[in-house]
């Protein structure tokens, strides 16, 4: 009888074991990384990238973004109201750390009309947030998540209208930083892509109505890189030298179109396709997808100016879809030249 | 034709009140609302429309000026009495101090008062022998197209007001426009509490439906509306379902309605 009884129990030990370790091969990434401190997340406005985190373990970051309603140009005499994440379009960039546990701060400007949201898709969780960060003007909401898995993501306000709180301006980037983050390159940089929906023609004059039966018809007035016509091209371009490494994050808020994302005169050396693991390498345009990202690579060859475009390209040609990289540095004539 | 158009505005005008006069000894003006059949906006499958008797109305939100006279004839609700469960911090901000406005101040006498809760508006309306109205009469009542200015579409008109930036002072009750009820003001200058803010995100009143805020984001914002292309009433709707009733927000004030068969409520 305790014979039987010891194997009874010797049985459940084995099996208890073997539970465990099933279970830590499941969460292994997010829970055998000890998270310790706190800090606040640096954020940055487009077209800056917050620096790289150096730390090698999950911190607690706090992440304190304010919502602003405000006029600004969305064309050299065009101004709309925009809603936005820290009062640019795109909102600020968020930069954690896979593991990290994030605690999102969500600040209602008094002066602001409307109640606003978030929803991360870095987040695992119903609503990626949103539900649990609706907030009134005057107010904070504050909710946590573990960023679990690393990528690009794009996050948005997810308040009804969606589609006109995201047409209006609100979204941005979160970056989750891989453990082993990606190779150093010399120059990072953001990007987003998004439409606006007005009721006057392209580049009309003064304060503009959003349109929604252009929206319901998914035909923008407007398409833009960070959030207006020329936001960065001419001295606003992007600069770099000639044998540098740029590294784009580059999102598309949508709300409707699907990006043909393509940089004139150059290579893509690398993408990390849709934001993810998966790398392709040495091709010319890369679709992101609305709501989605991309992370592309290309080493500069030759001076010069470098068009970044929607190859969509009407909406390049006539709806203000254009930024541009300005390299400067010495002329390599065996890679090109003239005659 | 444009005397025509002229004649009508004029004929129109009758039942508004041309220049916005304010008298906060007399009573304040009500006016009648049709009642009705109302469909919430968020329905579903199970719900019947509601059925809503006709009421009277404040013919403009709550002033300033109304206020300070309810806060002096009820200390507790001066800013410095008042439980923070009832009001939050901002209560009545926009005031000098516990009972005055302010002589800086003097341009929002006749301004809504806002920054006030649900629980201060509550209590304004039971001291005047009146109550916050239901979101079902508040909507029928704002839903009444504007009498005496040119427009295309209701909601056109509220999303107008997203599109400009707030102003740095609260214009006076009645400076937008008047509808056919007679009522002022109903979109375009503030939001207003009603009495059942959040009704539509509890299940108090709803019966076997999805009943939490869901139904307000994402995707799931499009599933069980009435009409998903009024992107004004998913707005207005938005802002209530973020609101909890100690929220001072200096563009949310309130206006009081009264049963009509009887001054009990």
């Amino acid at each position: 009888m305790k014979t039987k009884r010891n194997i009874f129990i010797l049985l459940v030990l084995a099996f208890g074991a073997f539970g465990t370790s099933c279970s830590n091969n499941n969460s292994a990434s997010a829970a055998d990384e000890k998270v310790t401190g706190e800090e606040i997340a640096e954020l940055s406005y487009a077209p800056m990238v917050p620096k790289p985190i150096t730390r090698n373990y999950p911190t607690h970051v706090i992440v304190n973004l304010n919502i602003v309603e405000r006029v600004m140009k969305l064309a050299d005499s065009t101004d709309y109201m925009f809603w936005t994440f820290g009062g640019d379009v795109p909102g600020q960039f968020i930069r954690v750390r896979e593991g990290d546990e994030v605690e999102i701060n969500l600040y209602n400007l008094p002066q602001n009309k409307l109640s606003h949201s978030i929803d991360l898709h870095a987040v695992s969780g119903p609503g990626g947030g949103a539900e649990a960060s609706n907030v009134a003007p005057g107010h904070t909401s504050t909710f946590h998540f573990k960023a679990l898995n690393p990528g690009l993501y794009v996050y948005h306000c997810a308040t009804a209208p969606v589609p006109m709180h995201i047409a209006n301006g609100m979204y941005g980037l979160i970056y989750v930083q891989p453990k082993e983050e990606l190779p150093e390159v010399d120059r990072e940089y953001y990007l987003m892509q998004g439409e606006f929906y007005t009721k006057q023609n392209f580049g009309a004059k003064g304060l503009q109505e959003f349109d929604e039966q252009k929206g319901i018809n998914e035909q923008p007035t407007y398409v833009v890189f960070n959030g207006s016509v020329n936001a960065n091209t001419g001295k606003n371009a992007l600069p770099a030298k000639v044998g540098e490494t740029v590294r784009l994050y580059v999102g598309n808020g949508g709300p409707n179109l699907v990006s043909s994302f393509h940089v004139i005169g150059e290579i893509f050396d690398k993408v990390y396709v849709e934001g993810g693991e998966m790398v392709n390498r040495n091709f010319g345009t890369t679709l992101i997808p609305s709501g989605g990202a991309a992370i592309v690579e290309m080493k500069i060859d030759i001076p010069g100016i470098y068009n970044i475009v929607d190859h969509s390209i009407f909406r390049t040609f006539n709806k203000g879809c254009l930024a541009q990289i300005k390299a400067t540095g010495g002329r390599d004539t065996l890679i090109f030249r003239k005659n | 034709m444009k005397s025509i158009f002229v004649i009508l505005f004029f004929i129109s005008c009758l039942s508004c009140e041309s220049q916005p006069k304010i008298n906060i000894t007399a009573e304040k003006k009500m006016v009648k609302v049709n009642g009705g059949k109302f469909k919430t906006f968020y329905v579903s499958k199970t719900d019947k429309p509601l059925i809503v008797a006709p009421f009277l109305m404040d013919e403009c939100a709550v002033t300033n000026a109304e206020f300070l006279e309810f806060v002096k004839a009820n200390p507790a609700w001066s800013r410095s009495k008042v439980k923070r469960i009832f009001a939050d911090s901002n209560y009545l901000k926009q005031w000098k101090s516990d009972f005055e406005i302010g002589e800086s101040n003097k341009n929002i006498y006749n301004s809504p008062v806002v920054n006030v809760s649900w629980f201060a508006a509550n209590a304004y309306c039971n001291w005047k022998n009146k109550r916050l109205p239901t979101l079902a009469e508040w909507e029928i009542a704002g839903n009444a197209p504007p009498e005496n200015i040119p427009y295309t579409s209701v909601t056109d008109y509220i999303m107008k007001w997203y599109e400009k930036p707030s102003l740095p002072v609260l214009p006076n009750v009645k400076s937008t426009y008047c509808n056919t009820y007679g009522l002022y003001d109903m979109h375009g200058l503030i939001w207003e509490w009603t009495f059942d803010f959040n009704s539509f995100i509890s299940t108090g009143d709803s019966r076997n439906t999805t009943n939490d805020n869901n139904n307000l984001f994402c995707a799931g914002a499009s599933i069980n509306v009435t009409n998903r292309d009024d992107y004004a009433a998913f707005l207005r709707y938005g802002f209530r379902g973020s609101l909890r009733g100690s929220y001072c927000i200096s563009s949310l004030g309130f206006r009081c309605v009264k049963d009509l068969s009887s001054n009990k409520f």
